[in-house]
Order: structure tokens, then C-alpha cells, then sequence
């Protein structure tokens, strides 16, 4: 079989490519959502876990946060999703993309949590305790002052997490969703060749990975642009 | 600070127990294949179900990994079928009460081993060894150990006493097929592999078992990664495009599981 008959059987007969191009958009409709929930997530955990090390306020929150870190770094994402679709929602009829958004965006606050807090801790205690002597409270300071500059510190780093998740998103078809990778195997499943359908899943990925990754590194230069350094 | 710890986890676990327990009243609301229509069901992806299930009107179809991720989903009543080869249906309903097999059932489907195209080399000698276990009456003894009256009474003994001089068959499975191949303990049994042990024992081989996703099973006999392929492959026109088959060694047919 050549080439150009290999791409018609692949892609265009049975209308193929639909399996790719819904799989793209169930893949990125997934991390966009997830990326959302993994940032709320992530700031809430990182702002309750630098306030308990500046502070030594909030204990059995921090503990929870602690326990979650843990928890959800500790273990495959894999076992997450299946987790959470097979025993945590286990008889609730829920839609497989939310159970998905829901898995991903928990995993991903994990992550982002601990970049934030190392954002936050890296600006000097010196700016903390400069606020609250000029008559800020805490939440003042934490507002006006230190996020600030650590969101500026941390804001590529958050873009290479997003960039990740995309990639990790790959494991969603473990329940049934069709997403990109799984559209990639329906086409395989149905043609049997593994060439053509694992190299198009892998171009696809490809291309959003380093169109984001130019993006990314454009917001790091315009970030750079007022420091005088 | 323990006990605290200990509490969240408590805490967690009653959350997700209360989650748990509710929405149990899971009504069945497939009868016949004719109700199918429409309806959300699951299959294991690239099995024949799931070409079956792509035929049905307006049907949503749900392709797991595996068919037990499928009885799952139906069991918990996310999915409303699942179209699955009837003794693995059967293996999944013995050991779960609440599903049943609907009585009808879809055309007949032959099983049968999988070897690279134009390797008629191979075909030609796993043909004459299923012929000759026909004829010995050793297929039918390793088919009543795992369906019928006699199940469980004629494990088959792979035998010792060979050289093995013809070199290995590379057998590419999918264990999560029972009574065809699952793991048990760590080993790979089932139909399959009694039959296949049968056959490298007639034609004086070493058998080596590959597990691996049921849409590998084909690509990896087609790149010559495996010998065979023997998975509970029915033949159907498209597969007999990238493969080819030997003689069938069983006949089934694809059946609906519902809830009770």
C-alpha cells in the first residue's frame, strides 16, 4: 500500500479525520477547562500554604492542603481519573468531559500550587514586613505587594504547566472519551496500520505544543521588557 | 497532628461514601437489540461489538479499553449496554448479579488465529495441527474445560517431554477476555492459550505470550512483533485485509449485556 492510498484509507474514507478533529476539540475543551480549575485551585492551596509558613496562621487548612499535595502528586493521573470516574462518582449518571475537567483540573492544582507558593516565597520577607509597618494588613500587602511581583515570577512557569496538562490529557480515554490520542486508536482499531494515525496524533500535539511554547516564551519577553536588571 | 490527619481522611472517605450511595435505582430499559437504537452503549474498542454498535441508529457508542471497564460503566449506570463475544459476557455475568444477557443475540462470528499476510508458511502448519486436535478430540476437551458440564475438568497439561527444536510462536493476546485469556495469579490462562499450548506442542514449538490493548493485537502480528495473534479474533473482511486467518477454532457470536 503507498502512501497516498494509506492516507485516503486513514483519514478521508469513512470520514476518518472526524475522529481526529473531535478528538482535538474534546482535547483542548478539556485542558482549557482544567487549566482553570488547576489555576483556582492552585492559587487557593499556594496562598493558605505561604500564609501558614509567613505566618503560622490557618494550621488545619495548611494541613489539608498538605494532605491534598500530597495525595494527588503522589499517584498517577491515571489512577486519579479512574478514581474519581469509577468509585467517587460511581453512581451518578455525569458527563465523562466534566469527570475529565474535574481529574485533570485537581491534578493540575497540585502542581500549580506548589509554583505559586515557591512564587510567593520568593519574594523577600523584607517587602512583607515593609507593608505591614507602613500600616497594610496582611491581606493588603499580600494584594497590592507580593502577588503581584510573584505572578509576574511565576506566570511562565504557570504557562509550562498548561502545556503539560495538554499532553497529560492524552490518558482520558482510559474512560471511553474521545479524545485526540483515543481518536488516533478508533482509526487504528478500524485500519490496523499504526503509522499514519499515531504520527498525525503525534504532529497534532506537536504543533499546539511549540505554537504555545512560542506564545509562552513572547509573554516572558514582554514580562522582562520593565525589568531593569 | 495524626489525629488530624486522620480525621481529614475519615471526613474524605464519608464524602465519598455518601456519593456513592446514592442514585442505586438503575432501571434497565433495553429488552431487545431493536431498543438499542438511540440508546448510550459500551463495547472494548476494535472488538466486533464495536463495528456492530457503530451500525445502530442514532446509538451514542462508548469505546473502553477494556470490556470490564464497559460492565463497569453499565453496573454503575452510566451506559445503557454493552455489546460484548457471549462467554465473556457469560464470564462477567457469573460474577455479578445484577447484569443479564439479553436471549437475542447478534449473527454467528468465527474465531480464528491471526498470522502475518503471506505467511502461508505458518498458516499452513497451525491449519494442519487444529485439524489434527479436532481429530484427537483435544479442541473439544479444552473447550469443555471452560464452558458446560464439565467445566474445569480437563485443564491441559503442556507437555515436558519435547525439544522444542522448531524454535518459539510469539502469541499476541489481550488478557482481559475471559474464559478466552485473563490473567490469573500473574499467569495468562484461558482457551486461547490451552489451544495454543496444544498446537506448539503438536508441532514441537516454545510458546511465548505477549500481552498487550485488544487494537494491538493486529498492528503487532502485521509488523511481525508476534507470530500470531490469538485474542478471541473473529474474522471479519476487514481484518482479513491486514491478517491472515487460519481455520476457525470456535464459533460465537456477539451478545447484549443489560441491567437486571
Amino acid at each position: 500500500m503507498n502512501f497516498a492510498e494509506s492516507f485516503r484509507q486513514n483519514f478521508i474514507e469513512a470520514d476518518r479525520w472526524r475522529y481526529l478533529w473531535d478528538g482535538l476539540c474534546t482535547t483542548l475543551l478539556i485542558t482549557a477547562l482544567a487549566v482553570c480549575l488547576g489555576m483556582i485551585l492552585g492559587f487557593l492551596v499556594a496562598i493558605i500554604r505561604s500564609t501558614y509558613l509567613r505566618t503560622h496562621k490557618l494550621l488545619i487548612p495548611d494541613l489539608i492542603c498538605r494532605l491534598y499535595l500530597t495525595v494527588i502528586r503522589g499517584t498517577p493521573v491515571v489512577v486519579q481519573l479512574l478514581i474519581i470516574y469509577f468509585v467517587i462518582f460511581a453512581s451518578v449518571p455525569i458527563s465523562k468531559t466534566f469527570v475529565a475537567v474535574i481529574a485533570f483540573g485537581i491534578n493540575s492544582g497540585a502542581y500549580v500550587a506548589e509554583i505559586v507558593r515557591g512564587g510567593i516565597m520568593s519574594i523577600d520577607v523584607g517587602q512583607l514586613e515593609a507593608g505591614r509597618s507602613l500600616g497594610l494588613n496582611y491581606t493588603q500587602t499580600m494584594a497590592y505587594i507580593i502577588m503581584p511581583q510573584a505572578f509576574k515570577n511565576v506566570l511562565p512557569a504557570l504557562a509550562n504547566e498548561a502545556i503539560v496538562l495538554l499532553k497529560e490529557t492524552s490518558v482520558a480515554g482510559y474512560i471511553a472519551i474521545a479524545d485526540l490520542t483515543k481518536g488516533g486508536d478508533i482509526i487504528r482499531s478500524q485500519t490496523f496500520s499504526a503509522f499514519l494515525p499515531l504520527l498525525a496524533v503525534a504532529a497534532i500535539y506537536l504543533v499546539m505544543v511549540v505554537v504555545l511554547t512560542r506564545l509562552v516564551g513572547r509573554l516572558e519577553r514582554r514580562l522582562a521588557a520593565n525589568d531593569r536588571r | 497532628m495524626m489525629r488530624k490527619i486522620a480525621a481529614c481522611i475519615s471526613a474524605a472517605a464519608m464524602a465519598a461514601l455518601l456519593l456513592t450511595g446514592c442514585g442505586s435505582n438503575l432501571k434497565n430499559t433495553v429488552h431487545s437489540i431493536d431498543d438499542l437504537k438511540g440508546k448510550t452503549i459500551g463495547v472494548q474498542l476494535g472488538t466486533t461489538g464495536d463495528t456492530l454498535a457503530g451500525d445502530i441508529e442514532d446509538a451514542t457508542v462508548e469505546k473502553y479499553n477494556k470490556a470490564a471497564d464497559g460492565v463497569q460503566a453499565l453496573k454503575q449506570g452510566k451506559i445503557d449496554a454493552v455489546i460484548v463475544d457471549l462467554e465473556t459476557a457469560k464470564s462477567f455475568t457469573e460474577v455479578n448479579q445484577d447484569i443479564q444477557i439479553l436471549d437475542e443475540e447478534f449473527a454467528d462470528e468465527e474465531y480464528a488465529i491471526a498470522v502475518k499476510l503471506g505467511n502461508t508458511a505458518l498458516q499452513t502448519k497451525l491449519n494442519e495441527a487444529l485439524d489434527a486436535l479436532t481429530q484427537d478430540g483435544t479442541l473439544q476437551r479444552i473447550k469443555d474445560n471452560y464452558e458446560g458440564d464439565k467445566k474445569g475438568q480437563y485443564p491441559y497439561v503442556v507437555r515436558q517431554d519435547l525439544s522444542r527444536s522448531k524454535g518459539k510462536i510469539v502469541m499476541a493476546t489481550n488478557a482481559e477476555f475471559p474464559p478466552y485469556e485473563e490473567r490469573q495469579g500473574g499467569e495468562i490462562v484461558g482457551f486461547d492459550v490451552d489451544m495454543m499450548n496444544a498446537v506448539c506442542d503438536y508441532l514441537n514449538y516454545e510458546l511465548l505470550i505477549e500481552d498487550m490493548a485488544f487494537d494491538s493485537v493486529i498492528p503487532a502480528v502485521q509488523s511481525g512483533k508476534a507470530d500470531v495473534g490469538v485474542a478471541g479474533l473473529s474474522v471479519t473482511p476487514d481484518r482479513e485485509k491486514n491478517v491472515l486467518f487460519t481455520n476457525n477454532y470456535a464459533v460465537t457470536h456477539q451478545v447484549v449485556i443489560v441491567r437486571k
